[in-house]
């Protein structure tokens, strides 16, 4: 259909494309060749409607039909009226011979003239005569003229004849053209007549009639046909929008959704602007839907990308992945944090070196490995930096990101400098308090060996005996007391057994517990209190071991003939407690790290005092814990000042506080 | 302001001693930059001793934070008294944080 639809094209200007769709045809017209689809674009596109065409075609046929049925009934009743004409002329001519005879008979030629005039007048005759058989008229008409009269009628004219002649009838066609009627009468008494009439010619008359008829139906129809033409070129364009646009459905039913090939020309009418129209919404619509689609897939998969770079960059360890060219092919937020450099920087331009990053040459030798395949399990290297580079030991782990993919390798760095000093303080804490266990029970074990065997020995000697046991259990039992406490901060559960603390009476046991121990050491163990020291609010057993501690260590690093200086006083809302040394002072660098758990100064002046390097540690977070704190004033030689700073706030059972005293 | 350092093993703790407000936060805050860079984020601010703060020293904080947070680290606050702990939870950004009681257990969170 589509194929007669293009051979039936025409070549008018009429049915050119309109100027969208000639661009459009002539950009595809190559493309359009071959294909039954491009067939059918030029034709939709021409805009040719089979119904205009069909509409038009049948139009002329009736019109044809109508004419050949005109012409035939016409000349079907040209051959009716001639052979009654024919049948009129006869009888008009009996008539007028029966007449003739008797007005003849009686000799009245006027009467005979005027008959015969009114007969040509009445019947339509070019010429009516009746003539004596020598062919001179008796009587003659004319159509249209008067009588022509006759003035003498013979007596007789007998030529020989008889009445039997009388009555023959002939009729003959004219040359010209009508008929001649030729008619023998009998005059009795008288002779033979003719009696000649000659018709109009019938055909003129017919010739005219149809004439007549023919100018009307050729102007009717002239008239239907321009009606007719006026209507299709009125209707053309829309019957043949409406022929595109079911050409186009039909199309579509096909199986053809291309829009160029579904539209059609718009010098179609409003009904093509209206179709075309339909079919750009629908593009768009179809258009906007597959954006909104690939936008969500798009968004949904950002969204993924987003989700699993969000993870990568939430995690605490650095994480990059390295290509087989040593490229740095992704890298997370802590990896830029671990190795100083900008991430973005890291994954510039599809990738940098990991060598400008990675300056230790054994995390780069591993990744060269693993990228190269000669390592194909998790490798892990644990580096330590130098202070430009952030210091600390960082532990990087690399591994292949598949196992049978040497090409790319997984990189995964952990900052595990705290746990290492974490490590190297435990490790340290195990030795120092293996030693400070040791020493108190293996001075427990000398004495009490000494009292077993020698069970007879003098009360002085046994009492010392005891004595130095009894010292070194509470020794021991301070110790244990210490590490209990550090775990308890560990676990982050020391807490404070709160209730009124009468410092006057907590110093009084103070001196009672470190008097024996600095005589020993040879050093002036001195309490300088205020008088009227308050009762405080706190945890007594944790204030006690805090003082402890500071007392303790000033006596333990005080060396022999030093002085160690104890004051307690309240100012400024505050109780300080103040425990000055002269002894051997602490470096400026690591005045505040005494304060860390399990960390002993780094002085070969103590290299032989044991300790566990949790008192000062316990100490300040038994301040801290009091709302207080502890604060340190030294210089190397000199000596130290630890100053415990605890909040005076008042006893909740509003005791009296006790005066303190000094003591040598 | 004064602004007080101290190690705790391989972190260090930052104490600023004053309110967090106006010049004063962005002391704290190019302090606080160097520290951040220099222990590669191990470090936690001790703000025992930061009585309150205001807008400044809240953008201060924030902005750190979201610093750390880039390289999957935030911002360890430790024990923070009530009116900036109210102040953070009112405006939205203490989820921004970890908290921790004391400086020890904010140290011990890097173990």
């Amino acid at each position: 259909m589509l194929k007669n639809s293009r051979d039936n094209r025409s070549p008018t200007g009429a049915d050119k494309p309109g100027a969208a769709g000639a661009q459009a045809s002539g950009a595809r017209a190559a493309s359009a060749q071959a294909s039954p689809v491009g067939r059918a674009r030029r034709v939709l596109e021409r805009g040719e409607s089979l119904i205009a065409l069909g509409g038009l075609g049948t139009a002329v046929v009736l019109l044809a039909v109508m004419g050949a049925s005109a012409w035939w009934t016409l000349t079907q009743q040209g051959r009716t009226q001639e052979a009654a004409r024919t049948e009129q002329f006869k009888t008009v001519g009996a008539m007028l011979g029966k007449a003739a005879e008797g007005l003849l008979a009686s000799g009245e030629v006027e009467g005979l003239a005027k008959m015969l005039a009114g007969a040509a007048q009445t019947y339509g005759l070019e010429k009516c005569a009746v003539r004596l058989p020598d062919g001179s008229a008796i009587a003659e008409a004319r159509s249209g003229l008067g009588p022509t009269p006759v003035a003498e009628l013979p007596e007789a004219w007998n030529t020989g004849g008889s009445p039997a002649e009388a009555g023959g009838m002939e009729i003959a066609a004219q040359p010209g053209g009508g008929l001649k009627l030729t008619e023998k009468l009998w005059v009795p008494r008288r002779g033979p007549v003719t009696l000649e009439m000659i018709d109009q010619d019938p055909a003129r008359i017919l010739t005219q009639l149809q004439w007549r008829t023919h100018a009307g139906l050729g102007a009717i129809g002239a008239a239907g046909l321009t009606g007719v033409l006026l209507l299709y070129r009125r209707m053309r364009s829309r019957l043949r929008a409406l022929g595109a646009i079911g050409e186009a459905l039909s199309a579509v039913q096909a199986g053809e959704s291309s829009p160029e090939a579904l539209r059609i020309s718009q010098d179609l009418g409003p009904a093509a602007s209206a179709w075309n129209k339909l079919l750009a919404e629908r593009e768009q619509l179809r258009e906007k839907a597959i954006v909104e689609r690939a936008a969500e897939e798009l968004s949904t998969r950002r969204g993924a990308d987003s989700e699993v770079a969000s993870a990568c960059d939430a995690l605490w360890q650095g994480v990059m992945l390295i290509d087989d060219q040593m490229r740095v092919r992704y890298a997370n937020g802590a990896a830029g944090v671990l190795l100083q450099a900008k991430r973005e920087e890291m994954t510039q331009g599809g990738g940098r070196d990991v060598a400008k990053f990675v300056r230790e040459a054994q995390v780069l030798d591993t990744i060269k490995s693993v990228v190269s395949g000669a390592v194909k399990q998790r490798t892990v290297v644990e580096v330590e930096r130098n202070g430009e580079q952030g210091g600390g030991t960082i532990r990087v782990s690399v591994r292949p990101l598949r196992r049978e993919d040497c090409g790319r390798a997984l990189v995964v760095i952990e900052d595990v400098t705290q746990q290492k000093v974490a490590d190297a303080a435990r490790n340290s804490f195990v030795a120092q308090a293996t030693h400070e266990l040791r020493t108190p029970l293996t001075n427990m074990r000398l004495y009490i060996d000494s009292l077993i065997e020698e069970s007879d020995e003098d009360p002085v000697k046994r009492a010392t005996a005891l004595n130095v046991i009894s010292q070194e259990a509470r020794r021991l039992e301070r110790i244990v007391g210490d590490m209990l406490s550090v775990a308890e901060i560990e676990a982050g559960q020391l807490k404070l057994q709160e209730g009124d603390v009468r410092l006057g009476a907590l110093f009084e046991e103070l001196q009672a517990d470190f008097q024996e121990q600095a005589r020993q050491k040879e050093i002036t163990l001195r309490l300088d209190l205020s008088p009227k020291l308050p009762v405080i609010r706190g945890d007594r057993d944790k204030i006690v071991m805090a003082i402890h501690n500071l007392v303790g260590n000033a006596v333990k690093y005080t060396p022999a003939g030093g002085e160690v200086i104890v004051r307690a006083f309240e100012a400024g809302g505050e109780v300080a407690v103040e425990v000055k040394d002269n002894g051997i002072g602490i470096k400026p660098e690591e005045q505040e790290k005494i304060f860390d758990k399990f960390y002993r100064a780094r002085d070969k002046r103590i290299a032989n005092i044991t300790g566990t390097g949790l008192g000062l540690a316990l100490a300040r977070e038994v301040a801290r814990l009091h709302g207080g704190d502890i604060s340190l004033e030294s210089q190397v030689d000199r000596g130290s000042t630890f100053t415990l700073h605890l909040p005076a706030r008042a006893p909740a059972s509003g005791a009296v506080g006790s005066g303190g005293r000094a003591a040598a | 302001m004064e602004i007080v350092e101290q190690r705790q093993g391989a972190v260090t703790v930052v104490r600023p001693r004053g309110p967090l407000v106006l010049d004063d936060a962005e002391v704290f805050k190019s302090r606080l930059g160097e520290v951040m860079t220099r222990s590669l984020g191990r470090f936690v601010v001790d703000m025992s001793e930061v009585p309150y703060l205001d807008s400044r020293g809240l953008e201060v904080l924030k902005e750190t934070t979201d610093e750390l947070l880039d390289g999957g680290r935030s911002l360890r606050l430790c024990a923070a008294n009530e009116t900036v702990r109210e102040v953070l939870d009112v405006t939205d950004l203490a989820e921004s944080f970890e908290f921790f009681a004391d400086a020890t257990s904010a140290v011990r969170s890097f173990l």
